[in-house]
């Protein structure tokens, strides 16, 4: 079996780039695929309104709601599986001199630790005083292909990686237009991230003739995730989530 | 069905004879309050 | 995974993948390609709204003397190859 070389060229818990040699286009486009609609995340799906006395209607609160990232922590779960949270909040008391009080994310509150809300500051909605929001609501574990609040890559993609070659030094009396170049580039071996030079690659090669290439086989991988697990989490699963498929195909072949 | 009289403020039960109108104030703008029960909503 | 053969001769096979969309279906469709033996492979797919036949219908065709459902077996042993060999460089390399 071919093997593959990653090397990181950023790397977050949220936001990571690597580079893959020896990697076929299709595989790449595959990873791609999962990471965004097969990785199933935790989202809510149903809601039971207790109270709502503020200014939006069950449904939009309802909308908002399933968008909150949810963390989702690998083989806990199985598709379906519901976990209960709750969120009570309530507008600030006449006395008081605030005129709101912002229902966030972090008001949450969860059945299961191992699922709550990933960020604490995504605001929900306003509530002025007398107003109360109070329900209560069910997680559930689907894929991204199913409803996009259920997609736990958020910004997934991937480009060549670029050998930059000098050639030589460029005519005096050339044009000196800007020369952009988004994505990761190899020069002697070294990866450089374009955004190092302002994606403008004049600024790192000043008066010089280049050849641009695309390297065959070698892609820069960009992923975000929303939260709901690590970069690293969601590349495993996806490509683990092509490899259960292959392997039941095998299975149902030798039949 | 519960009403809340958009004059007085209070609580009204309507029936089918007393016609749309508040017993307590007789303004005949009435509001219509939320229902009490839990709602479910699906999340789509 | 539910198969359902719709075609089948000793160098050929025409098979009904249900539940799987292009994700799964190129991938496969790459490694079949590179494996030796194997002379054409494709798959095909229509549309949610076409109606009727929405499930992906592969096609192999293989070399004499090679049977094409091994080859469609070999094929998916080799996406767990390479799904292995690059969660192992991926782990390595995090």
């Amino acid at each position: 079996m071919q093997d593959y070389e990653v090397e990181f060229v950023e790397r977050g818990d949220r936001e990571a780039r690597f580079l893959v040699r020896g990697i076929t286009p299709a595989f790449a486009n595959g990873i791609r695929r999962a990471m965004i609609a097969d990785v199933p995340t935790f989202s809510i799906d149903q809601l039971r309104v207790v109270e709502n006395s503020s200014v939006m209607f069950d449904e939009q609160i309802g909308l908002r709601l399933g968008l909150v990232p949810l963390t989702t922590p690998e083989g806990e779960f199985e598709i379906g599986d519901e976990v209960t949270l709750a969120l009570d909040v309530e507008g600030p008391s006449r006395e008081e001199t605030t005129e709101t009080v912002t229902a966030y994310s972090g008001d949450i509150v969860s059945s299961d630790e191992l699922v709550r809300p990933a960020d604490d500051n995504i605001p929900i909605i306003d509530l002025k005083a007398g107003q109360r929001l109070e329900v209560e609501a069910d997680a559930v574990l689907d894929h991204g292909r199913e409803h996009a609040k259920h997609q736990g890559g958020v910004a997934v993609g991937y480009r060549h990686l670029q050998q930059v070659e000098v050639v030589g030094d460029k005519g005096e009396f050339a044009d000196d237009e800007p020369h952009i170049l988004r994505g990761v580039i190899e020069d002697d071996g070294e990866l450089i991230a374009t955004d190092e030079f302002d994606n403008d690659l004049t600024e790192r090669y000043p008066d010089k003739e280049l050849a641009v290439e695309d390297v065959p086989n070698a892609f820069v991988f960009h992923v975000e995730t929303d939260g709901s697990m690590t970069v690293e989490d969601l590349v495993v699963r996806a490509v683990d989530s092509l490899r259960d498929r292959a392997d039941e195909l095998r299975e149902s072949v030798q039949l | 069905m519960s009403y809340k009289c958009s004059r007085c403020k209070r609580d009204v039960e309507l029936d089918e004879y007393g016609g749309v109108r508040c017993p307590y104030c007789g303004h005949r703008v009435l509001l219509k309050e939320r229902s009490r029960d839990i709602k479910d909503v699906d999340v789509r | 995974m539910e198969l359902r053969v719709i075609e089948k001769e000793p160098t050929m096979i025409s098979i009904e993948i249900a539940g799987e969309d292009h994700t799964f279906m190129n991938v496969l469709k790459g490694a079949l390609l590179e494996s030796e033996g194997i002379t054409a492979a494709t798959y095909d797919v229509n549309p949610e709204q076409s109606g009727g036949q929405t499930d992906p219908v592969l096609t192999i065709k293989t070399e004499e003397g090679v049977d094409a459902l091994d080859a469609l077996e070999d094929g998916a042993q080799r996406v767990v190859d390479k799904s292995d060999s690059f969660r192992e460089a991926f782990e390595a390399a995090a």
